[in-house]
């Protein structure tokens, strides 16, 4: 149901007016010495009768869409629509709607025949696919996210090939090539824009030193507690100021206190994927392999890793494996097996039977060769839990078939076939079909212990249902108390500092003073989540380090000496999405044309008080590692097709306007 | 009618109420677009069609929706209100664990109003119309007037930020009943308690002022009683009546009010699981919340009907 402030036109027209009357006064000042910005004279230029002269096509009636809820990304909508109104070439609304109505609307099949423009937030990883399929690929039409039913065989392919297949999963030169073709090609074709990347930021006292942001909140301080990959560690001195602090000045011991925002809904990882549970479980957990900030693959309870073979095979290979199953009325597949995977030629909703693949026909698989890629992990021996056990490979094996049917299942059995134990310290981890990003996917789960996973109910380790999680990680769990505050303390027996950094990880080649381990002895944690009642605490001196507060709020924080600010861009993105299934907007130099008048500097500059970064490439600094050769030359090449240019939109249009 | 039969009429009158009370509860959150798969499955790109239906299949969110609340209600009347469908919980243990939380901080900000407001009200009454009396009555106007939310914020701002005097946090690993929690409960039972003072204090000025106009004043006074005795044994009691009523109906808004404070003041409460559950979509706790504070603002108009026919008796031939 649309929102009740479309009732009357000529209000929000007032109301988009002035929004963009103040922030094209502030942004003035700041886009002062941008080379070909044209931000101020877009509010009497423009306007005008020559967009009359294209015949009927123009004004063209455009509506544009979005979330109530979030302001900042009503207020960039706001925006981008007053900017395409003033060239006098548009006519725009724009609707909102509240969030799960809105959610519902675009992720309707049948939404792209509306022609509308919908705006919505999603956010990427190191994988570079997670900023162009979720938009592009005609697979996620109806789902999440090609709202407007881009069906292009060509971006498919191109898509496809940069991530699947022998060739790119060997050779990441050649796969960063074909993304490369996948920038450029979308850039041509214009289906969507993606406006700007999020910034994360978080703000501590000048106690804690040594910290740095990492492009995930969910990491952020288990990445700098310990991670030899970057040279990253934190430390805490309550006796001088944080500021370039050097690892020589490296104090050991303390207690850091820091607020979460959200309670800890599970401490089971494979049971949740929210972000401040995951926070809350990397204290205690760690995966086979580790990453850098540029989402390198570095082995961690893996000693070494190695890809053993690749086999050139697509999904339908497996059917011979598969087993037939029913289906129930709702088009569910009937079974309470995992499903590893559907055959590609079954459909759920329409068939009464469908063959898939379960967990025990997906190893039956792997066991006779076919696979799409076999990876071997030789675990690090001597890693204890904190239980006492020691990390074998039970462990893994058993992590990895406790996330059958969780939360994590969908993204794992994306990519992943099975795990076979192949001795006391060697896993095999297969991947469905040739994958380049199975090198870091596959590896990816936070690892269990096989004596826990047997003792517990799935779902349960948590210690509201008196179970206490036990990883391998540096420290150990403590206390909890829902809701209120979660305390973990350092483990005796942490395996690096058993081993000792250089030891532990072959890779290693830092600096001689690098600790072998995490050097804080504890976390205390409150959960906060009113983002005012944290920053309070914080001033207050109540917590050492908080993150996700307001942006308004940071600006006093940055000027306090009391206080650092630290902001990273992250994979969290927005984009409009244009629909191209209805003319005219199936002629590509229309949304060339509008690309060209949304303005990303002012966006984030005054809707976003500085904290995001203009997308000028659609991938962000954290996907660059594989997802394009250069990203210098990318942008350079790339830049000119995002840029604010009311001349060249008009230049578009015009032309635009001649063919019709 | 006699009390006890009138207790018992209405007593009994809760069932219907509740049934009324449990189905817009539940229409309410199954007729809104998005449900905790929508939610889930939303913006995630790796979560198929079939995957989806399997997930409302698993989670009770399939089927008609009147077969969906006869299945909801079957299992709330012996007590069961279904897991947290993210954790798998169950929801009566939050309900529970957090209770008292709720409890403690509504109690708190309802002896508050009540410390504050019958003492302001006898004061205005006697000295009706002149400066204390007019002070009072401003404040009283601010007190219902002042949001809740920005009560709590402007009270941590002075008196934990500026002042130093309270944290900001509430002291954790403290049982509830600690001298460290009482004195933190301070901030936000006021927050709470105020525009419950702030009524409560109105209506008491106006009953007194009502009964110091009886006949039966004069003549006590007229009696010679000292005025003391006439204040508190005579017109007291009978100004009461009406302030009690209130007092058990203002529960109502002191647990509606416990949510945003809950939130502003990072109560651990039933009332900021309440937030969290709608962010989450979690119907079941939302419905277990829902229908626990409509049961209990029931019960506490139930107690002041009975209080109030038992405080005046012509109330029971109504």
């Amino acid at each position: 149901m649309p929102s009740r402030h479309n009732s009357s036109d000529s209000n929000r027209q007032i109301n988009r007016r002035n929004v963009i009357a103040t922030i094209g006064a502030a942004g003035a000042a700041s886009l002062a010495g941008c080379g070909g910005q044209s931000g101020g004279d877009g509010s009497d230029g423009g306007d005008g009768g020559d967009g009359g002269d294209g015949g009927n096509l123009f004004p063209l009636d455009v509506q544009l869409e979005v979330n109530a809820d979030n302001s900042d990304r009503l207020q960039m909508v706001e925006l981008i629509a007053e900017s395409m109104e003033q060239t006098g070439y548009f006519n725009t609304t724009v609707e909102t709607y509240e969030w799960n109505t809105y959610v519902g609307r675009v992720l309707d099949p049948e939404y792209q025949n509306n022609g509308f423009i919908p705006c919505i937030g999603l956010s990427g990883t190191f994988n570079p696919g997670s900023f162009s399929n979720a938009l592009h690929h005609s697979t996620n039409i109806g789902a999440c996210c090609n709202l407007n039913g881009i069906s292009d065989p060509e971006i498919d392919e191109l898509m496809d090939s940069a991530r699947y297949g022998v060739d790119v999963a060997e050779d990441a030169d050649l796969r960063a090539e074909r993304y490369d073709e996948v920038w450029n090609y979308l850039a041509e074709e214009r289906y969507s824009s993606i406006t700007h990347f999020n910034l994360a930021t978080s703000v501590s006292n000048t106690d804690l030193h040594g910290f740095e942001m990492w492009p995930f909140q969910d990491g952020m301080y288990s990445y700098n507690m310990f991670a030899p990959q970057d040279e990253q560690i934190m430390w805490v001195d309550r006796d001088n100021a944080a500021g370039d602090s050097e690892l020589s000045d490296l104090s050991e011991g303390g207690t850091l206190s820091l607020a979460f925002g959200a309670n800890i809904e599970s401490f089971d990882p494979p049971h949740s994927s929210d972000t401040t549970s995951t926070l809350a479980q990397n204290f205690l957990f760690e995966s086979l392999t580790d990453n850098d900030a540029q989402g390198n693959v570095y082995p961690w309870l893996a000693e070494s890793y190695e890809l053993l073979n690749t086999s050139s095979i697509e999904r339908i290979a497996y059917a011979d494996y598969m087993s037939t199953v029913g289906t129930t009325e709702e088009g569910a597949i009937d079974t309470d097996e995992q499903v590893v995977m559907q055959h590609p030629e079954d459909s759920p909703a329409e068939d009464d039977e469908v063959r898939v693949l379960l967990p025990d026909d997906a190893t039956a698989a792997a066991e006779d060769g076919t696979f799409g890629m076999q990876y071997r992990y030789n675990l690090q021996e001597g890693v204890e839990f904190h239980n006492g056990d020691e990390l074998t490979a039970d462990d893994v094996v058993a992590t990895y078939e406790y996330v059958e049917n969780s939360v994590l299942a969908p993204q794992t059995f994306d990519s992943l076939l099975t795990a076979v134990k192949v001795d006391e310290y060697t896993v095999d981890l297969y991947a469905q079909v040739p994958d380049a990003e199975a090198e870091r996917e596959l590896p990816g789960l936070l690892i269990l212990n096989a004596s826990q996973i047997e003792a517990v109910e799935k779902g349960n380790i948590d210690p509201r249902e008196g179970n206490l999680p036990v990883g391998t990680g540096p420290y150990e769990f403590a206390e909890f108390e829902d809701a209120q505050y979660y305390e973990v303390t350092k483990f005796d027996n942490y395996w690096t500092e058993q081993k000792g950094v250089s030891e532990a990880f072959s890779w290693f080649d830092g600096s001689d003073e690098f600790p072998d381990g995490p050097v804080i002895d504890g976390f205390e944690v409150e959960i906060v989540p009113d983002n005012s009642t944290r920053s309070g605490a914080l001033q207050n001196g109540e917590i050492d380090s908080t993150y996700g507060l307001n942006t308004s709020t940071l600006d006093d924080f940055k000027s306090s000496e009391e206080f650092l600010v630290y902001g990273v861009e992250t994979g969290g993105y927005e984009y409009i999405q244009y629909p191209v299934n209805v003319a005219p907007f199936d002629d590509a130099r229309l949304r060339q044309a509008i690309n060209h008048l949304i303005p990303r500097e002012r966006i984030v500059e005054n809707v976003f008080s500085g904290y995001g970064r203009p997308a000028w490439t659609p991938i962000p600094q954290l996907a660059q590692g594989s997802g394009t050769a250069d990203a210098d030359a990318l942008e350079e090449e790339l830049k000119p097709m995002n840029e604010y240019n009311v001349e060249r939109a008009e230049e578009l249009l015009e032309q635009v306007a001649a063919d019709n | 009618m006699s009390l006890q039969r009138f207790i018992l009429k209405r007593t009994l009158s809760i069932i219907p109420i509740m049934f009324g009370v449990s189905v817009i509860t539940f229409g309410m959150f199954h007729l809104t677009p998005g449900d905790p798969v929508t939610q889930l499955v939303a913006l995630n790109p790796d979560v198929s069609a079939a995957e989806e239906a399997a997930l409302r299949e698993r989670w009770g969110l399939s089927g008609p929706v009147w077969e969906q609340y006869l299945d909801w209600i079957s299992n709330v009347l012996v007590g069961d209100f279904g897991l947290e469908l993210q954790t798998g919980r169950e929801v009566s243990d939050i309900v529970w664990s957090r209770l008292p939380e709720t409890i403690a901080l509504g109690l708190f900000g309802w002896a508050f109003a009540l410390v504050i407001a019958i003492p302001a009200g006898i004061y205005a009454a006697i000295n009706k119309d002149n400066l204390g009396d007019t002070i009072s009555r401003f404040l009283a106007l601010s007190g219902i007037s002042i949001p809740n939310f920005w009560l709590g914020l402007m009270l941590i701002l002075i008196f934990s930020l500026y002042l130093g005097l309270f944290p900001v946090l509430a002291p954790s690993r403290q049982s509830l009943l600690s001298p460290e929690m009482l004195w933190y409960l301070i901030l936000p039972g006021i927050t709470i308690g105020t525009a419950s003072a702030a009524s409560i204090m109105r209506v008491m000025r106006t009953s007194m002022t009502e009964e110091l106009n009886k006949e039966y004043v004069t003549a006590a006074r007229a009696k010679g009683l000292p005025e003391r005795t006439v204040i508190l044994k005579h017109v007291l009691r009978n100004s009461l009546i009406s302030v009690v009523t209130l007092a058990a109906t203002l529960t109502a808004s002191i647990v509606a009010g416990s949510v945003v404070v809950e939130v502003v003041f990072n109560w651990p409460g039933l009332g900021r699981e309440f937030i969290d559950a709608i962010n989450q979509r979690e119907i079941n706790v939302v419905m277990a919340i829902t229908l626990f504070t409509g049961f209990f603002v029931i019960l506490a108009n139930l107690v002041a009907d009975i209080v109030y026919a038992a405080l005046d008796p012509r109330i029971r031939y109504d």
